[in-house]
């Protein structure tokens, strides 16, 4: 028997108070002569040496009964088994994780995953008393807690339930015991039953680590544990990537866009077909022939801009049981001109050929919406760099301390810096005035020169593995034979700073080529070679412009257009303060967020923490400020449905003590097995409140017997002597 | 009535234990009364006229003659026989159940100090004043006379009676009746616990002999109030059987029983023109004897012609 408030019992020790008096004070009869005594009522007689059986019954009522009281006070329980002829209710606790990740929307709308863990949270419902306490909580993302030790109103709940839906984020398997029993331990039960409904995909469970089956087996210390898959099978096509591959993002151009598609089923689909859509718009279509099973397969979308401003694209697959993860969305700033300054510090030719890479044609012409500059260096402090979106630096030997805050100021903006090493660099003074601090303005500081050729005096080539940033993507397109024409003699020796990150390396030594590092809203590119034919042929292949230009179209760009995950904080930033004191984030649902703008380091953010949709945000820097949207989409991991197979999930789950329940027969059958436990509160209440009733209706009784055997005829002149009449 | 008298508490009953002596006692009782002022409420009422005297300030009105002034125009103040003859007996009962005592001063004790008191106060008015102590019979009879050395004879007696139950005051007050040869002043001190209409016959006996009758009920405080609580076991002074009982169940029908008792003992006693007053033990003397003193001179006043 356990009780589960055990200190109340304490209680129970004051009943032994009142006995004892009564005890004691039965035995103390006083004595004294008396004159008087023919006007004693000799019917009223006590014996001195007994207690009175009734007063004794009395005295045992209220204490019995007081007994109960106390104990149904402390909740007591029982096992079965044990004290069986006991009256009990079976009672407990109940926490229901339902997972809610995106995963579980697949199957269609009526008969998703989700719909049927609904199902079985239905039946779990089923064997929950009135009263009991229980909590639920949406497992996925940040995780929600829908109810928090309620005690369990059947309408109420269903009512809950029934607005309960998937979000568009992922598990996180590891924590999901940590927080199933954060609430098992928040209520007050006897007997608490923990419930895991989830489809068990492949990817979280086989990868679920010790620290996960550790506290697996921790939370079984506090509950009975049961685990109710509800799988599904594993076809699922889903749009991982949309990416801007080459173009410049202008009015009046086009640029291409690769959507990726990935089947994460078992079996092969075909003709599949991929829409890209702008602001809505059908714009292009293509249809992949054949997606393999577990493959990916891409296709080019060219993307026209008519229309200058923030532009919202995405690429769409239809006709697949999990519609969240077929859309990918990106958004392009589309720029009405790109204005880029080459500043030529060179005494050969390599602002030319950095001025043709960025025009890539032959006659090196422009035209009115691309403006490409070259200026003397000497020349900078003339140059007004308002209008400007990218500055080249090549091979600039010296700047002032006014040029390097004029630049960190120019790229805090928003806009880009571009800097090539060369003959007339000097590495001392660059590193005294811009490479020092705690916001450098370069991503590096300079050594010297140093010889990158082999033994037989050719230049190495770039290492083919290059991360996942935007200016690599068409040099991915690229032969490989065409990619390694491209190689480097001289480099100079560069150390890079912490928050500095590599984009192009040395094949072999993995020296750095290509370094970048965001400053303020803008990014700083910044090469270790010179554009010079004589420290690389880089200039001489068609790396070198596809390079460039993508650089200046990513340098152009701004922040808004990165795409971000469901899950992410989304921010505002601003170089000077604002006259607003709150930004303004409009949901892809339609909710309106008010986020306050706060000051970091030198800059003013307005952050917003944990973005819970996937779709298009627009952030503004007030309520009546035009909007920049923000594109989130899903993350793609979670569109690997696969979910174990039984002998699978029995497998993971050894040691653990967990109870799996396959079906709705399963789990009510597992629910009755395991629930052995009786709470008797309301039965020792009853008890105590009947004994209080038959206490009170006797004593009563007892006094009015008393009153009547006592009272005595008043006497004319003078009471008669008084038979001592014995007590009955 | 009370309000009007002066107050006299110093003479404590359990402060007059500590003196010992009784004849002080009494001395320190009547003197704090300031006797004089009362020297007449001991007299007796009688309707035999004995002699005329000539009007001294301070006579009642009532007492002058008017005939005799009519005739002489000269006031002249009537003397009845009881004014010139007086005769004072105390009637002592010193029967167990007078031994009862809640505090320090039994009810024997308070009635021997009342009766000292009384007796000097006769004594200084140059009267005369016998004694009776009875309980089961009558045990000692003093013939009233006229020095103070009855005191001290009451106090021996009274310090060598050994208190035994007694079954009826009635038989004793007849018996005394018989002894007194003159009309009296009779003062009975007792307890009276017997039956009233045993008590009342009594006091009658000595009405019709023509004696004035006293009665000072003494009484212990908590034969009044009955204070007790819990489970008690009271022994019977009269030999009566001991009773074990819860003292608060049984309060209220005692109380009851007991006033009843007293009510009936009043009625009775004023039915037979005999003075009653309840003398509670735990008061003091003088003020208990003020008391009385003032409600028989309002009776005098007020009364019989």
């Amino acid at each position: 028997m356990t009780f589960l408030n055990p200190l109340l019992l304490l209680a129970g020790l004051g009943v032994a108070l009142p006995i004892l008096a009564h005890l004691l004070n039965r035995h103390r009869v006083k004595y004294t002569p008396w004159a008087a005594m023919q006007f004693l009522n000799r019917n009223v007689r006590v014996r001195s040496r007994q207690l009175r059986l009734r007063d004794l019954l009395l005295l045992c009522l209220r204490c019995f009964a007081l007994l109960f009281l106390i104990a149904a006070l402390a909740r007591p329980a029982w096992r079965d088994g044990i004290a069986s002829w006991i009256p009990g209710e079976p009672r407990a606790g109940f926490v229901i994780g339902l997972d809610a990740s995106f995963s579980m929307e697949h199957g269609g709308e009526d008969a998703s995953r989700f719909r049927r863990a609904l199902v079985q949270v239905e039946v779990i419902s089923e064997h929950i008393q009135p009263g009991d306490p229980v909590s639920l909580i949406l497992l996925g993302g940040e995780d929600e807690v829908v109810i928090r030790n309620m005690a369990f109103d059947r309408e109420r709940f269903r009512d809950i339930l029934q607005k309960a839906k998937a979000a568009p984020v992922g598990l996180d398997l590891d924590r999901v015991p940590k927080r199933l029993k954060e609430l098992a331990e928040d209520m007050e039960a006897h007997q608490k039953e923990v419930y895991f409904i989830t489809d068990v995909q492949s990817r979280d469970w086989r990868q679920s680590s010790a620290r996960f089956q550790e506290a697996l087996a921790d939370l079984r210390n506090s509950a009975e544990v049961f685990l109710v898959p509800v799988p599904g099978d594993s076809a699922n096509l889903a749009v991982t990537d949309l990416d801007l591959i080459s173009g410049v993002l202008r009015k009046g151009t086009i640029a291409r866009y690769q959507a990726t598609v990935k089947n994460y089923g078992t079996d092969p689909v075909a003709n599949v077909e991929v829409q890209c859509r702008v602001e809505g718009v059908q714009i292009d279509s293509k249809t992949i022939p054949l997606v393999t099973a577990g493959g990916s397969e891409t296709v080019s979308l060219f993307v026209p801009f008519h229309n200058a401003g923030p532009t919202r694209i995405t690429a769409e697959i239809t006709g697949d049981l999990l519609p969240t993860d077929n859309v990918r969305r990106v958004m392009a700033v589309v720029r009405d001109r790109v204005s880029v300054l080459c500043v030529d510090g060179s005494d050969g030719d390599a602002g030319r050929l950095i001025m043709a890479a960025l025009l890539a044609r032959g006659d090196g012409a422009q035209d009115e919406d691309y403006v490409v500059r070259s200026v003397p260096w000497l020349s900078l402090p003339t140059q007004k760099l308002d209008d400007v979106d990218v500055i080249v630096l090549a091979d600039v030997p010296v700047v002032t301390p006014e040029q390097v805050e004029q630049l960190s100021r120019h790229v805090r903006q928003g806009n880009g810096l571009v800097w090539f090493a060369g003959e007339n660099v000097k590495a001392s003074v660059w590193n005294e005035r811009s490479a020092s601090g705690t916001n450098p303005l370069l991503p590096a500081t300079l050594g010297p020169p140093v010889d990158t050729s082999t033994t037989q005096g050719a230049g190495r080539p770039l290492d083919p593995s290059m991360p996942d940033h935007s200016v690599c993507h068409p040099l991915r397109s690229l032969p490989e034979d065409l990619f390694s024409e491209t190689r480097f003699l001289i480099r100079m020796d560069v150390t890079p700073t912490p928050s500095s990150f590599p984009i192009l390396s040395l094949a072999g030594s993995g020296a750095p080529i290509l370094l970048e590092h965001s400053l303020g809203r803008g990014h700083v590119f910044m090469f270790t070679t010179s554009a010079e034919t004589s420290w690389n042929n880089m200039a001489l292949t068609p790396v070198f412009p596809m390079l460039m230009q993508q650089i200046v179209t990513y340098l152009a760009g701004r922040e808004f257009e990165q795409p971000r995950v469901v899950g992410d904080s989304l921010s505002l930033s601003y170089v000077e303060q604002p006259d607003a004191s709150d930004a303004v984030f409009d949901t892809p649902s339609g909710e309106t967020i008010t986020v306050p703008v706060q000051k970091h380091r030198n800059q003013f953010v307005a952050l917003l923490e944990n973005s819970r949709e996937a779709g298009f945000y627009v952030a503004r820097v007030s309520v009546q400020a035009p909007g920049m949207p923000v594109a989130v989409n899903v993350d793609h991991r979670e569109s690997d449905v696969t979910s174990l197979t039984a002998s699978e999930l029995m497998t993971n789950l050894e040691g653990t003590d967990v109870t799996v329940a396959n079906s709705e027969a399963d789990l009510a059958a597992a629910i009755e097995t395991t629930r052995t436990g009786r709470s008797s509160w309301r039965q020792f209440m009853i008890a105590g409140l009947v004994l209080l009733l038959i206490e009170s209706l006797f004593a009563d009784r007892l006094r009015k017997r008393k009153r009547a055997s006592s009272k005595q005829p008043a006497p004319a002149h003078m009471p008669e002597a008084l038979a001592g009449a014995q007590d009955a | 009535m009370s309000e009007q008298l002066p107050q006299t508490d110093y003479l404590d009953p359990e402060v007059l234990q500590k003196l010992g002596d009784l004849e002080l006692i009494a001395r320190e009782v009547v003197e704090g009364l300031r006797v004089g002022s009362h020297r007449s409420q001991l007299r007796g009422f009688s309707t035999e006229f004995a002699h005329h005297r000539q009007y001294a300030p301070g006579d009642a009105l009532r007492t002058i003659d008017w005939r005799v002034f009519g005739r002489t125009d000269r006031y002249y103040t009537k003397l009845y026989e009881a004014e010139t003859n007086f005769d004072c007996h105390v009637l002592l009962d010193a029967s167990s159940s007078m031994n009862y005592a809640s505090g320090k001063v039994s009810k024997l004790e308070y009635a021997k100090y009342l009766a000292a008191s009384l007796a000097y106060m006769v004594l200084k008015q140059r009267d005369s004043v016998g004694l009776s102590i009875f309980d089961s019979e009558v045990r000692e009879y003093l013939p009233p006379r006229s020095t103070m050395s009855i005191i001290l004879q009451i106090d021996q007696l009274l310090r060598d009676i050994k208190p035994v139950p007694r079954s009826s005051i009635a038989k004793q007050l007849h018996d005394i009746a018989l002894l007194m040869k003159r009309r009296s002043f009779v003062v009975v001190i007792s307890d009276l616990l017997s039956d009233a209409d045993d008590i009342l016959a009594g006091l009658d006996h000595l009405r019709f002999d023509g004696h004035n009758v006293v009665v000072l009920h003494t009484l212990d405080p908590y034969e009044l109030e009955f204070p007790f609580k819990g489970a008690w076991c009271f022994e019977g002074l009269e030999e009566e059987e001991p009773l074990t009982t819860q003292a608060d169940r049984i309060r209220e029908d005692y109380l009851a029983n007991f006033n009843t008792w007293l009510e009936t003992l009043r009625n009775g006693c004023m039915a037979s023109q005999v003075d009653y007053t309840t003398v509670d033990t735990s008061l003091p003397l003088d003020k208990v004897l003020s008391e009385f003193f003032f409600e028989r001179q309002a009776t005098m006043n007020g009364g019989r012609s």
